[in-house]
């Protein structure tokens, strides 16, 4: 008896303080594929995390929800000198944080300052070293920290509270899509100085990270972050101070997760949640023939900006060679593998960057498949008929039942067609990951989405000396075509320089075989919701999210 | 009894710098590195991390330093996975929902199984005692992820008598905490039905009956007292089990409990989360078992401490 009067008291206890006490009515439910890892908009790199904070921030521009141009943010106006080097913001008056107080140019002084430094540890620090001088200010500060140089050196200025000046090292045709992105977002100096740790050196830029928590989070974006329950989800309130406070119709808007897609579905299809911020790939093939033939209208997927390839680990022989490179490629039936294993419309790949996806880049031909070309390139490489090859390690992270299925198509096509075999290894993430970064493979496989609108996002994987360069491949011309390109003032040339650079590698040195481009989306009932779009970035943006009408409340929801 | 617990105590101290110590050196051990993700940041960048988290000079340097935090602060600091989060903020958000869940089985499974048990042991080798036999059989072969997706399948989604999952409804709590029940319920029906078979022939029984009591005031009055001090023995390591192993019901509900935030940190070789849960773990499993031993030498006169 006095056992289950415990348990039972120790269960009321726990259970009261670990359930939310309050939900909003009438609020909407935002399910993100992933648990959110960081609202630090300096060390951000997973989308769901990049999605919420675009939410709760506003930089200098923001994306059209359309076509993701960018549009006046806390810049009303901006203008560029004629050599394409130097931006000028004019940030507006009555830009406001969500605790009142003004935005000013020193805000983003002080934000880019902090990412910038490398004990912040920002993942896409790297971005901001298109401004003259960041490189070497980060570099001088990583080697001496106590004789760095002075950040006044940085292309920076705030010559009063309303401008900003930039200066970029070369033109940069995707800067001002870049300032919508949380690297270069603001951030609030005052609320953040409480949080400052000094023991970790002076000269730190160091912050204890409960400064991203409620009710210290001070953001300037359509939305404030009103509460955080760990795990559970987060509660976003309209930032009444925010300029454009008209276009935010959503009065409360929770972001929530679940372990896995089926329970995160199954939460959906019982109307806990409205908003699928993915399509459950074990779903996908039925949900869209469901869709074809009429029967439901809530699945918006499309192709978006990310692609999936083999990197061939180019330092060794035998893959040093490009005409086995090539000749693996070619030996490949991509549209098999869309048809038959994914069983969505995905769209096989020949070259690496999506294409029609980056406004005037072409993107080149790359090699058809074509097996009697296959077989003769690697007779000509000295291995007709795959005959002294040895057998490749091909590696490739757990997590997807899709990853295996793909490499043991792929197995069987290279055994048939060119008499090559390879030994498939599944790793968890985090193994597969470090063995990839040291070149423990032969083949592995890759998925890269893309961070900026720009080929270069891709192309750069390949250039000498890039930490993300994970194929070993090191070629003097394509490093020189990426310099020429980044010298390169007019936007038409420069496509043109990147369009050959792109070419070369996919028809002639092919460090990786390009196998087919990601697709996803969003569920949810447009009838119901309103004021999502959906883009090749899969960038959707909280601010404009309403209902259209709002569903009665349901058999699990109505006793909350 | 004073000396007993403050020997078990000091005993504890031990165990859990054992299980603290064995723990980090296993996690340096496996392969894998908490931060290569897909992308690469700078080396810069990399190193600053390995600082923070103490990985920068060395395995037994990061030995040292946690252990010193724990220590010093009772914290391991940031986790690597959700940086803006210590390890006591996660525990303290996620022990609960899993405590919750845990308890309200264990709750199930006592009641429930003492129940089937007696009924079993009154009704020997007749039907009753067959039917219950075939049940527990069942409960202890069938994995929880079977009967979850079962139960989920059946209750919630063909019929929608109750929610698919999630967190913060007394409804949404039914399903996951019977799942959960389910292999402990098995085992303390077994394990009643067994010791209340041992009591049910013993001599002051007879005497009981012989005096001309009811059968239901002898079982409730003399036989179940005695029969459960074999179940009250199982609470404790049944409390470690219900905690360490509501992952897979945590993960089938949707429910945000520590299971997953554990099997999570640990494919994710998130060093500081892995080593505070596993310490917390180790702490409430040594805490449970000396209130046990407490507990039965309270309820049994003959054991003594």
């Amino acid at each position: 008896m006095i056992p289950s009067l415990v348990l039972l008291l120790v269960g009321a206890i726990c259970f009261y303080i670990s359930t939310p006490h309050r939900l909003g009515r009438g609020a909407i439910n935002f399910c993100e594929a992933g648990q959110i890892h960081t609202l630090d908009p300096d060390k951000m790199t997973w989308m769901q995390d990049i999605r919420v904070a675009m939410g709760l921030w506003e930089g200098l521009a923001q994306y059209d929800p359309k076509t993701l141009q960018p549009i006046p943010g806390v810049a009303k106006s901006w203008t560029i000198s004629p050599d394409g080097l130097i931006y000028t913001f004019h940030l507006r008056h009555n830009a406001r944080w969500s605790n009142g107080q003004q935005v000013t140019s020193e805000d983003f002084l002080f934000a880019w300052k902090r990412i910038l430094h490398p004990s912040t540890a920002a993942g896409y620090v790297t971005m901001l070293f298109h401004i003259a001088g960041a490189r070497p200010y980060f570099n001088s500060l990583a080697a001496h920290p106590r004789h760095h140089k002075p950040f006044s050196s940085v292309g920076v200025k705030a010559p009063n509270p309303r401008t900003l000046v930039v200066t970029l090292t070369h033109p940069c045709g995707y800067f001002l899509s870049l300032m919508a992105f949380p690297p270069f977002f603001p951030l609030n100096p005052a609320a953040m100085a409480r949080f400052r740790t000094p023991e970790h050196g002076i000269a730190s830029a160091h912050y204890n990270p409960r400064w991203t928590r409620p009710p210290y989070l001070v953001s300037d974006g359509p939305y404030y972050l009103a509460a955080w329950k760990f795990h559970q989800y987060l509660e976003l309130r309209p930032n009444r101070y925010y300029w454009d406070r008209r276009a935010v119709r959503c009065t409360t808007l929770y972001v929530r997760n679940f372990p896995d897609t089926q329970s995160a579905f199954l939460a959906y299809q019982s109307g806990a949640v409205d908003v699928l911020s993915f399509v459950p790939p074990r779903f996908a093939p039925a949900l869209l023939r469901q869709q074809r033939l009429h029967l439901r209208d809530d699945v918006h997927y499309l192709p978006v900006f990310g692609s999936y390839y083999y990197n061939l680990n180019c330092r060794h022989k035998p893959l040093n060679n490009p005409l086995i490179r090539r000749a693996l490629d070619m030996a490949i039936d991509k549209q098999a593998i869309v048809k038959h294993i994914l069983r969505v419309p995905d769209r096989p790949l020949e070259v690496l960057v999506p294409p029609d996806s980056i406004p005037g880049y072409h993107s080149p031909r790359g090699l058809p498949m074509d097996i009697a070309a296959a077989q003769k390139l690697l007779a000509q490489a000295g291995y007709p008929g795959g005959r002294g090859l040895p057998i490749f390690k091909f590696l490739t992270n757990s997590g997807a039942a899709m990853n295996i299925r793909i490499a043991q198509a792929i197995a069987e096509m290279w055994r048939k067609n060119l008499g090559v075999r390879i030994n498939i290894h599944e790793e968890e993430s985090k193994i597969f990951n470090q063995d990839v970064v040291h070149g423990h493979y032969d083949i592995a496989r890759a998925g890269w989405y893309g961070d900026y609108m720009d080929p270069t996002t891709w192309l750069d994987l390949f250039r000498t000396g890039n930490p993300n360069n994970l194929t070993g491949f090191s070629n003097r011309r394509l490093d020189q075509l990426l310099h020429q390109a980044s010298r390169q003032a007019d936007a038409a040339r420069r496509l043109a320089l990147l369009h050959d650079a792109e070419k070369l590698l996919v028809t002639r040195w092919m460090p990786a075989i390009p196998l087919f481009q990601y697709s996803d989306g969003l569920m949810y009932n447009p009838k119901r919701i309103g004021g999502l779009a959906t883009n090749i970035r899969m960038i959707t943006l909280l601010k404009y999210i309403h209902w259209i009408q709002q569903p009665l409340p349901t058999v699990t929801e109505g006793r909350r | 009894m004073k000396k007993f617990i403050l020997s078990r105590l000091l005993q504890s101290i031990v165990v859990v710098w054992l299980v603290y110590t064995v723990t980090f050196w296993l996690l340096m051990a496996t392969p894998g590195d908490p931060f290569i993700g897909k992308k690469q940041p700078p080396p810069a960048v990399l190193a600053a991390l390995r600082q923070e988290y103490h990985l920068n000079k060395g395995d037994f340097h990061a030995y040292l330093a946690y252990g010193w935090q724990v220590l010093a602060h009772g914290n391991f600091g940031p986790t690597i996975s959700y940086a803006n989060w210590t390890v006591l903020d996660v525990i303290r958000n996620s022990l609960p929902v899993s405590v919750a869940l845990g308890s309200m089985a264990l709750l199930i499974a006592l009641w429930l199984g003492v129940g089937a048990g007696v009924l079993g042991a009154v009704f020997r080798g007749r039907w009753p005692d067959m039917a219950l036999t075939v049940g527990t059989l069942l409960g202890i072969s069938l994995p929880t992820f079977v009967i979850g997706s079962g139960l989920l399948m059946l209750l919630a989604v063909e019929t929608s008598l109750l929610p698919s999952g999630g967190w913060g409804t007394l409804r949404q709590l039914i399903l996951p905490a019977f799942t959960l029940a389910v292999p402990f319920l098995a085992y303390i029906s077994r394990l009643s039905r067994a010791s209340t078979l041992d009591v049910i022939s013993a001599d002051f029984v007879r005497t009981a009956r012989a005096k001309g009591l009811s059968p239901m005031k002898v079982i409730a009055g003399h036989v179940l007292p005695n029969a459960s001090i074999a179940v009250l023995s199982y609470l404790g390591p049944a409390t470690a089990s219900v905690l360490t192993g509501s992952f897979v019901v945590e993960k089938i509900f949707a429910i945000p409990g520590l299971g997953e935030v554990f099997v999570n940190a640990c494919l994710d070789k998130d060093i500081p989360l892995v080593l505070g849960i596993v310490l917390v773990y180790t702490v409430i499993l040594v805490l449970m078992n000396l209130l046990v031993d407490i507990a039965s030498a309270m309820a049994d006169p003959r054991i003594r401490l």
